[in-house]
């Protein structure tokens, strides 16, 4: 535990002014995608009239008050400031208000039965940096938590997944034909959303091939279980298989997952270092310049 | 002796977090946002149900209940995408409830908004089934017609419904 911890957070090591603007770019990106969830699901809820499956705390409370007189778009709103109130450090407990009107949010969006994890891994992040405000003064400790944070629970949820399948399906879940059922599934999905009938070259090739779809899952599958990988150094290669895994559930099934595919990429590679080279060849007027901004802003 | 102090609380806030996470999970089915086990595509070859919608506007004749093929559903193609409807809530609508009320047929119903005003939509229920053969069947039931003003539910089907409540 102490080696993991010492891995994933590192508070003794020096922190660049590279890492502080990465953060700041990664403290954006989260932005984007809280901001976007939050007025994506906020104007859908207002189209909403019963609770078929309660999720989360809509089986405590009854969430049906959000679906009339606005209420999703002024929690919209409030968590849009909430997370600003975080960003620019008004308030400590601006991510924490953040993360809890967002379960809200969530629970009141996916009250009819379908079940989205396309935002997990934002609420993680959001989490890990709720957390680091609270319980950490010091900000490099809060960025380097958060980074870690969200980097054990991202690599922890795929392996979950891929837990999730072999108890419920065992080994054989990888059976090329369960391939073919969703590839199925998705296409009178695809049907009902766009009212054309279609399957693209890379689904048909599957569905002529058992061997294929068999690898196909295979390879889903291993990836996702060895998840947990990215708590060690070279954490680029498994998250670059999860990212490829995403892109061939894309093509496969036409599910997309927009915001795992980003912060796969953004905590895969190492930017702060690019950015430290990069800031190497400027002048040390420029670079006294940007370490002033960056400790200013960040 | 400061790092060890980091070290601790980085523990126990970790550890917190799991044991929170393991709690909520299981006493939630395994869902309590954005805490989950990530069930999707765990069942690997099991039955599935899903829906679509046809415009019956200008179908000539009574409503059909009979199950068709995708080759001979009545009407028009009816695109979800285009209302800014999510196929998942229609789906769900149709495979997840075990019963139905009159605040649930409003709720369905105020899904498709303004679009029931000028339309006849039919929703088909899609049975996916894994055959022996390894062959994949896909049946689609009529489930539920909507006009403007009213909704008539496929009478051969066995559908709950709470009293005083079937339209």
């Amino acid at each position: 535990m102490t080696a993991l911890i010492h891995r994933l957070f590192d508070f003794e090591r020096d922190e660049s002014v590279g890492e502080v603007l990465f953060y700041r770019v990664f403290e954006l990106i989260v932005m984007y995608w809280v901001v976007f969830f939050a007025w994506k699901w906020g104007l859908y809820i207002q189209r909403l009239g019963d609770i078929v499956l309660p999720l989360g705390i809509a089986n405590y409370v009854d969430v049906s008050f959000m679906f009339t007189g606005g209420m999703s778009l002024w929690n919209a709103a409030l968590i849009s400031i909430a997370f600003f109130v975080g960003l620019v450090r008004i308030s400590r407990y601006g991510y924490l208000a953040a993360f809890l009107l967002m379960h809200l949010q969530y629970a009141s969006r996916f009250v009819l039965g379908e079940i989205s994890h396309g935002s997990n891994v934002i609420g993680f992040v959001l989490l890990g940096m709720a957390l680091a405000a609270v319980f950490f003064e010091d900000m490099t400790h809060r960025r380097r938590f958060v980074i870690g944070f969200s980097i054990f629970f991202i690599g922890l949820g795929y392996s979950t997944a891929a837990v999730s399948k072999l108890v419920a399906s065992g080994v054989f879940w990888v059976d090329g034909s369960h391939l073919w059922m969703w590839i199925h599934e998705r296409t009178v999905d695809t049907y009902s959303l766009t009212g054309v009938l279609s399957q693209n070259p890379l689904q048909r090739t599957l569905l002529d091939s058992h061997l294929l779809s068999t690898l196909t899952l295979a390879f889903g599958l291993v990836t996702e279980f060895f998840g947990f990988l990215m708590w060690y150094r070279r954490r680029w290669i498994i998250m670059t298989l999860l990212f490829s895994m995403h892109i061939g559930i894309l093509m496969s099934m036409k599910i997309n997952f927009p915001a795992n595919n980003v912060l796969l990429l953004v905590l895969a590679y190492p930017w702060a270092s690019l950015l430290d080279h990069g800031l190497g060849h400027l002048k040390k007027a420029s670079i006294d310049r940007i370490r002033w901004i960056s400790s200013v802003l960040c | 002796m400061e790092s060890m102090l980091h070290s601790v609380r980085i523990k126990r806030l970790l550890t917190g977090t799991l044991l929170v996470y393991a709690l909520l999970v299981s006493t939630h089915l395994g869902e309590f946002w954005p805490f989950s086990i990530y069930p999707m595509f765990s069942r690997g070859g099991h039955d599935w149900s899903r829906a679509i919608v046809r415009d019956m506007k200008g179908s000539a004749g009574a409503i059909r209940w009979e199950p068709s093929s995708i080759d001979t559903l009545p009407g028009e193609a009816f695109a979800l995408d285009d209302q800014g409807i999510n196929q998942n809530d229609i789906a769900n609508f149709v495979a997840k409830s075990a019963q139905w009320s009159p605040r649930r047929v409003a709720a369905m119903r105020k899904v498709f908004g303004p679009a029931l005003d000028s339309r006849q939509l039919l929703l088909y229920r899609a049975d996916g089934r894994l055959e022996e053969d390894k062959s994949i069947t896909v049946t689609f039931t009529p489930f539920i017609f909507m006009t403007s003003d009213s909704t008539y539910f496929n009478p051969s089907l066995d559908i709950s419904f709470e009293s005083e409540s079937n339209p």
